[in-house]
């Protein structure tokens, strides 16, 4: 079937130089710089002070209590959201989930800004709840990331099944948690990780509400502020093993699910 | 059909071919025709862009017209070509921090001349990275070197006083714009006296209202002002002789237990101020977010302008204990210039155009920053000075226009026109141009409405009283900066054990 004069595969040629040139290149760099010293020379130093400084370990506690933070509200308020579109009887549901995706279209400094307006008017002085206005804004933020995909997982589920379900003289909820939960964990999962990862770094957004704590993200930017390319690095390179991590063991529940 | 692919790699090839062959063919003619290339990197938004308005034609007493209607560094070439008979290009770009400019130098950016905050260039000297001064840039029978003979005798002594391993900074370095720190104020919500102690920081009158900048060095400098106070304000350390070394020298420490001092002062202000800003603050202090908000002078001026527009009156207030004495200076870099004397010319050149008067007041007027230069023999930036404040409000001015061009009345006679507003005379900077006495803080006075004291002409022009209790923050060595480094760090990190019970006390 061959009858063009290139095969599919070259189509991945563009991206393939994409990779090399800005993923793995860059990362071989943080990696280099990760693992040695200010000679040059390879040492762990780096990596073992990421675990023994305080400090850091602080900044790591408080960039992942505010990303579960962020993550179990986006879960939370997008779940119902994703349901009642992918499920209810609308007839221009795709509209109606443009309704809640429309948001990012809009730039999201600019969202932020209008929302640190309301904040200010509701709260009084932005400062004083650093905490819970960078969650507010994040899930503001992220919310749509959430939706997406759940969406997409619960129009694919099989009506019958609920219907079966029913059939059978489940109670409502025992549908939801029995048939339905289970079924759209796929995007629960890609839920998940669009927004808890961002949620880790994205520091623009506490710059913004005036949160003076560092995130991972913040406490990356400050140590290359200090010509620390070393400690800079290894933090980078340790996110990513988290991420690395995070992803094999959701990929290992995904396919028990599915076993 | 392997042999498929053989056009689209061709294809390919003859296209990156082409690429590069336009590329080297750009850069042999380069070569080849007699243009020199500047490479010149400088803040953001830090240079007169030109396009001004007509009605921003700046009409000095003297009758001098000054507006920019093109970009300076354009201007600059055409002088250059004028001037010298040779064409130059500048290349122009910009960065937004110090470090920046120093992380893109150490990865392998090439320029010849920038313009680094004074510890980065007491910094790049230290690394043996800068390229001094020719004689001939030093020569004051020249005509053409604007620098040298309309530097600030202020600034030149302080360029002078400051050495790095033996060499004066002067030798190295062309300063460009200059200020103090301190607070720019609502005087609606806090006293004067209030904005001119660093440790309104603290005050707890003002939970979460006061700004502080995002910046180690300027954070710590509030800090150490606070942590001094008590040595740094006594009567006796004030009358002893050796007053300014002293206050240098006590501000720049950086032993371990003024630093864990300073971290915790920095902690209690954390949980104190409306945030750690890098460019909300103006915005916020017209909004009414935020009563106070440390700002370099420069930013102030430009704050205080701002917020006139919307109709909100701001003063900056310079606190009592000490200031930081801040600037920023033209340098040339070994790396670009590599020791082409004719290029090492045009950057000493471009420089001189900047500090030519009239170019100097088109700057001052876009940046709203002050300039080193005075003018020297030319009274044009004393002029522009008496332009912006002298009291004659500006309706009143272009009525009598015609009047005020016929005749060349000095200040003090126009006055007796103002009636309402109340004026005084502010003869405080004499030092700027020329020398701090008595005689020639009358030659340089300005008569202005009361509020300027307090206002942009104090900003941008303190008084000796204010600049005897300045100090330039020293450049670190590895060991202090690293230090003080972990110490910021620590400040804006979270701290786990606060999660146990052991919360940091306030005050």
């Amino acid at each position: 079937m061959k009858r063009s004069w290139f095969d599919r595969k070259q189509l991945a040629f563009p991206y393939f130089i994409y990779l090399i040139l800005f993923v793995v290149m860059p990362l071989l760099v943080v990696l280099y710089y990760g693992f040695t010293d200010e000679e040059g020379n390879i040492s762990f130093t780096n990596f073992v002070l990421f675990f023994t400084n305080g400090r850091t370990m602080g900044t790591l506690v408080y960039s992942l209590v505010i990303a579960v933070f962020v993550t179990v509200i986006c879960l939370i308020l997008a779940y119902p959201v994703a349901y009642i579109l992918a499920k209810g009887r609308y007839a221009r549901r795709h509209s109606f989930l443009m309704v809640f995706v429309l948001p990012m279209w809009i730039n999201f400094t600019l969202r932020i800004t209008a929302l640190k307006e309301i904040l200010t008017l509701i709260e009084g002085n932005l400062a004083y709840y650093p905490f819970v206005n960078t969650v507010i804004c994040m899930v503001y933020d992220f919310l749509p990331f959430m939706i997406m995909p759940l969406f997409n997982a619960l129009t694919k589920l099989d009506k019958s099944m609920i219907e079966a379900g029913h059939d059978l003289g489940a109670t409502f909820p025992q549908v939801m948690l029995k048939i339905v939960l289970p079924l759209s964990i796929p995007g629960i999962v890609s839920g998940i990780t669009m927004v808890f990862l961002p949620a880790m770094t994205n520091y623009v957004v506490l710059d913004m509400v005036y949160n003076s704590t560092y995130i991972m993200g913040s406490l990356i930017g400050s140590y290359f502020n200090a010509y620390d390319w070393n400690n800079g690095s290894i933090i980078s390179a340790i996110l990513l093993m988290f991420i690395g991590l995070f992803t094999i063991i959701t990929d290992k529940i995904m396919t028990k699910e599915e076993a | 059909m392997r042999g498929g692919k053989l056009p689209g790699r061709i294809a390919v090839t003859c296209i990156i071919a082409c690429a590069v062959m336009i590329t080297c063919l750009g850069g042999c003619s380069g070569n080849k025709s007699d243009v020199i290339t500047l490479r010149v990197s400088n803040w953001e938004e830090y240079i007169d862009e030109g396009d001004w308005g007509e009605d921003e034609l700046i009409e000095l007493d003297d009758g001098t017209e000054i507006i920019g209607r093109n970009n300076l560094i354009n201007d600059f070439e055409d002088w250059y070509l004028e001037t010298y008979g040779v064409q130059v290009k500048v290349e122009y770009s910009t960065f937004g921090t110090n470090e920046d400019l120093y992380n893109q130098l150490t990865i392998g950016d090439v320029y010849d001349v920038v313009c680094p905050s004074e510890y980065m260039i007491m910094k790049l000297m230290r690394e043996g990275m800068l390229v001094p001064y020719s004689s001939d840039f030093r020569n004051a029978y020249d005509e053409n070197n604007y620098y040298e003979n309309g530097v600030s005798p202020y600034i030149r002594s302080v360029f002078d006083d400051l050495s790095i391993e033996g060499e004066p900074l002067s030798k190295y370095a062309a300063g460009y714009m200059w200020g103090t720190l301190g607070f720019v104020y609502n005087p609606d919500e806090v006293t004067k006296e209030e904005a001119s102690h660093w440790n309104i920081l603290l005050n707890r009158d003002y939970y979460r209202r006061i700004t502080i900048k995002d910046s180690v060095r300027d954070a710590f400098f509030a800090a150490a002002g606070v942590h001094f106070y008590d040595e740094i304000t006594s009567d006796e350390f004030i009358n002893s002789p050796d007053y300014h070394e002293r206050l240098s020298q006590i501000i720049n420490s950086t032993d371990v237990d003024t630093v864990n001092s300073i971290e915790d002062i920095l902690a209690n202000a954390k949980d104190n101020v409306y945030s750690f800003e890098t460019d909300s603050g103006k915005a916020d202090m017209v909004t009414g977010k935020v009563v106070a908000n440390e700002q370099w002078s420069g930013d102030a001026v430009y704050t205080l302008d701002q917020a006139e527009e919307d109709g909100v009156e701001l003063c900056y207030a310079v606190p009592q204990e000490c200031t930081n004495l801040w600037f920023d200076g033209w340098v040339m870099l070994k790396s670009g210039i590599e020791q082409d004397t004719r290029k090492q010319h045009v950057a000493e050149a471009f420089v001189n155009y900047l500090s030519k008067p009239e170019n100097v007041v088109r700057n001052m007027y876009y940046i709203g920053y002050t300039s080193v230069i005075s003018g020297g023999d030319s009274d044009t930036v004393f002029d522009y000075l008496n332009w912006c404040y002298a009291a004659e409000d500006e309706e009143e001015a272009e009525d009598e226009e015609t009047a005020a061009d016929a005749s060349e009345d000095d200040p003090q006679e126009e006055e007796t026109h103002e009636e309402d507003a109340e004026l005084v005379e502010y003869s405080e900077i004499g030092y700027f141009f020329e020398a701090d006495t008595d005689e020639a803080n009358k030659k340089y006075s300005v008569i202005t409405t009361e509020n300027q004291l307090d206002r942009q002409l104090f900003a941008q022009y303190p008084p000796m009283s204010v600049l005897d209790r300045a100090v330039v923050m020293a450049c670190f060595d590895d060991e202090s900066n690293e230090r003080i480094n972990r110490s910021w760090t620590n400040v804006r990190c979270f701290d786990l054990n606060s999660l146990f019970g052991s919360k940091r006390k306030y005050e």
